[in-house]
């Protein structure tokens, strides 16, 4: 039979016929590599969204964004429709206190 | 020129890496804890006992798995190298840059399973004159000397074509360690040529079950140098737009 459960008792599961140390230190050097190298990237990955996040400059100037080499997108465009039209508004004001 | 590798910068540009990895990541992940979870459970309930190895041939599975994927990061590294000094395409450099780190788990792991399960077979933890041994342990070293070369050169860009040039150079210890168990067979032996017979040693009951637990190592490694290569993507684009969106959406 190519698959038949070879032991009988959870003792004789946990005894690994004389050498659980070796077995099971294997099995757990096996567990903690695999969960090691899954958790640390997702780890790091959350702390560097944090903090770029947290960054006050999030909201940066498009034409920084566009010099970085990828496309502009809506957001950055907004962003510029906005100051274009308080830039206006100060301007008209400015316009209106002067004479 | 520029238009026959286009495909190839296409290729390399980290957003489209990070937008394709994205959607890859649940699949990789769901396929590699399905095929862990049936590589292990048969080798620690359904293998059967060798008959002079006993339960210790269950390591051989965790083993082997390991051993084989460990060999594949100088190569990798090789071609990421290859493709950083040609085209000098930033990707194929940060793939590479974690791939090392995570070489060394492997070799690591390869040695102490490795030493874990020869404790008993052969009486001894470690033997100098077994070349199988001894140039796993170089491949360690190399992986660590790689990562410090990185760290010890402050221009990354410097860092990126020494390291690619050594990872070249250390692929020379791959075929070492491959071949040593031919050239000089001391203790490690050499691989089992795999058998349908059922009862014989390495029959399918043995390499199905170690077949199973590489094809999930493998994927655990894509998985696991996937998400390190995409957070050095998150770090290294940090000023690009998408990456800023990405940010502010997530949090």
């Amino acid at each position: 039979m190519l698959a038949e459960l070879q032991f009988d008792s959870l003792q004789e599961f946990l005894a690994m016929g004389g050498y659980a140390f070796n077995v099971w230190s294997v099995y757990a050097l096996f567990a903690v590599f695999v969960f090691a190298n899954l958790a640390l990237p997702l780890r790091r990955r959350r702390l560097i969204l944090r903090r770029l996040a947290a960054r006050g400059d999030l909201a940066q100037s498009p034409a920084a964004a566009e010099q970085s080499g990828w496309e502009v997108s809506t957001v950055g465009e907004e962003l510029q429709e906005q100051q274009r039209e308080q830039k206006e508004q100060r301007e008209q004001e400015e316009q209106g206190t002067k004479p | 020129m520029a238009g026959r590798w286009q495909w190839l910068h296409r290729l390399g540009s980290p957003r489209w890496f990070y937008a394709t990895t994205t959607r890859w990541l649940p699949w990789l992940a769901g396929a590699m804890a399905l095929l862990l979870a049936v590589g292990t459970v048969w080798a620690l309930l359904y293998l059967p006992p060798d008959y002079q190895q006993g339960d210790t041939s269950r390591i051989l599975v965790v083993h082997v798995a390991v051993a084989g994927a460990s060999l594949s990061f100088f190569p990798l590294m090789a071609v990421a190298g290859t493709v950083t000094l040609v085209w000098r395409i930033k990707l194929a450099d940060m793939v590479a840059k974690n791939a090392a780190p995570l070489g060394a788990w492997f070799s690591f792991l390869t040695l102490a399973t490795g030493s874990i399960w020869g404790s008993v077979s052969w009486g001894t933890w470690w033997e100098w004159t077994d070349s199988r041994l001894v140039s796993m342990l170089f491949q360690f070293f190399l992986l660590l000397g790689v990562i410090s070369l990185r760290a010890a050169l402050d221009n990354s860009a410097t860092a990126a074509r020494a390291c690619a040039l050594l990872s070249i150079v250390g692929c020379i210890n791959v075929v070492v360690i491959k071949y040593s168990v031919q050239w000089w067979n001391t203790l490690h032996q050499p691989p089992s040529p795999i058998s349908m017979q059922v009862g014989s040693p390495n029959g399918p009951e043995f390499w199905v079950a170690t077949a199973i637990m590489a094809v999930a190592v493998y994927l655990f490694l894509a998985l696991s140098l996937i998400l390190a290569t995409r957070n050095e993507i998150l770090e290294r684009e940090s000023k690009a737009q998408w990456v800023r969106e990405l940010a502010l959406g997530a949090t």
